[in-house]
Parts: C-alpha cells; structure tokens; sequence
C-alpha cells in the first residue's frame, strides 16, 4: 500500500517535471514575442535559480563541497548559460518547435562524451539513438532550407 | 542554433564527470556552482549597457529560472519516489519536446513543413530510446 502510494506520488512528480522543462521552451517563445533582450532573460533565469539554490543551502546548511566540485561546475555552467542565451537569440529567426528539439538532440552529446572518454559499451539502443538524432538533424536543416527557399 | 547545440551538450556532461569521480553526493552543491557559473556568463553578455528591466523580462526571465530548477527538483523527487529511470528520463525528454512541438505549432501558430514534421517525430523518438539506454 505505501509502496503504491510512493509511485503515485512519483507518476505526480514526473508530470511537474514534464511542466516545468516545457514552460521553458513556452515561455522562450514568448520573451521573443514580447521583443525581450536575450541577455535579460539568461542573466534573469541563472539569478533567480542561483539565489533559490543559495537559500536552500544556506537553510539545510548543505553548502560545503571540495573545490574541485567548485572548478568543475563553473565552466559546463557558462556552457549552459551559453547554450540559453543562443536558443533565445535564435528564436527570432526560427520556430521554437523546430529550435527546442534542436537543442535537446545535443543529448547525443554527453553519450558520445561518455564513449569516448570513459570508454563506456555502444550497445544497440544508443547506436540507434544516436543514427536517428543525425537523420533528424538532417531532417530539420532540410526543413530550414525549404522554409528559404521561394514557393512557385 | 549550432553554438546552442554544442553547448547545451556539453553542459550536462559535467555531471557524468562527477560521477565518474565518484562525487555524485555533493550534486546539490555542483548545481549551485553550476548556476553561478551560468550567472557570471549571463552577466557579461548583459554588459549592463541598459539596466532597466521591462515587466515582461522579469516576469519571464524568472519563470524559465524556476522551470529550470522545477525540472531537475521533481525529475530527482519522481526518482526517489521509486520511478525508475528508464521510465523517468524517456517521459520527461519526450514529454516536454512533444508539448512545446504542440504549444509552438497550435498556440504560438507555427508553421513546420513536412520535413520539420518527420523531423520532430524521428527527434523525439531518439531521445525516447537514448534515454532508456
């Protein structure tokens, strides 16, 4: 019985989880819309989560860590920092549809990491993963290339 | 869109580092210093030329903030109530990409022609099946 209420409760969280990762590809669409500078809306998002993250450590007094848990966090923080400040530059020249899948097919990115690295197993799944995230990268160039190209 | 696909590879990797380092336990605390070092970037791309803020920018700005952290925190509590990842991970990717294909095409009006179409079909089916691993 509390097992079962546990998954509830998780099916629960998986749909915020689904939420929250949506609205922010909703609400980039609409800092464009609403002529929002990208550069405000990346500094606004990093602030606002920072300091959320700040007092909750502050509060369960959880904030100590070895430095290089410090050094290695920043640089692939600025890379995503990056990454945000590019999409919402980009999304004035692009639907958010096409844009956000875009983004998120860089997933490929940190399994080819992990092979090349840390010599982690290419099974069969990721092989096939990763051969669909090029045809659909293939797929949205194609789409880009149409959408200049004049109708007759 | 193609710095913001390398980049926003490359940005999750750092967690895979710190598991092969065998510091997964201080997670919370890399993510704090993850987000500083978003905010310093953010920082010295905003210049502060123009440091008035329209209601909208804060309004907005804050929000994909806590859509942010709301992903991560209930993505870690949906694991912790006992989903298991290779349900948790292929939900949340394919589930988020399939409502913003939807939001951008019936609330904001976008028009994808049928390459973009097959695209996002095949794209969300690759995340689909890398998540499961």
């Amino acid at each position: 019985m509390q097992a079962e209420v546990l998954v509830h409760s998780g099916n629960v969280y998986m749909v915020l989880a689904v939420l929250s990762f949506s609205s922010i590809g909703a609400v980039a669409k609409l800092a464009d819309l609403k002529n929002s500078r990208p550069s405000t809306i990346n500094l606004l998002l990093y602030l606002s989560s920072f300091l959320v993250l700040v007092v909750v450590a502050l509060v369960s007094h959880s904030a100590a860590s070895p430095q290089i848990v410090k050094l290695l966090a920043l640089p692939f923080g600025v890379c995503s920092a990056l990454a945000i400040l590019a999409l919402q530059t980009a999304l004035r020249y692009g639907n958010i549809s096409t844009s956000w899948l875009a983004i998120n097919l860089s997933a490929g990115i940190p399994t080819v990491g992990s092979i090349l690295l840390y010599h982690e197993r290419l099974n069969l799944r990721k092989s096939c993963a990763l051969l669909l995230i090029v045809v659909a990268l293939a797929l949205l160039w194609k789409d880009k290339k149409m959408e200049g190209t004049p109708s007759r | 869109m193609l710095v913001a696909f390398v980049t926003n590879g490359i940005g999750p990797f750092g967690l895979k580092v710190l598991t092969e380092k065998h510091l997964d336990r201080y997670e919370s605390q890399y993510l704090i210093f993850w987000y500083l070092g978003g905010l310093l970037l953010a920082l010295l791309a905003f210049g502060f030329r123009n440091l008035r803020f329209s209601r909208w920018e804060i309004l907005l700005g804050t929000a994909m903030g806590f859509g942010s952290l709301g992903g991560q925190f209930f993505t870690g509590k949906a694991l912790a109530a006992g989903i298991p990842g290779h349900i948790a991970f292929p939900i949340t990717t394919g589930g988020s990409l399939f409502l913003v294909a939807l939001a951008g095409i019936l609330v904001f009006k976008e028009r994808v022609g049928p390459y973009g179409l097959a695209g996002l079909v095949i794209g969300i089916l690759s995340l689909i099946v890398l998540s499961l691993g």
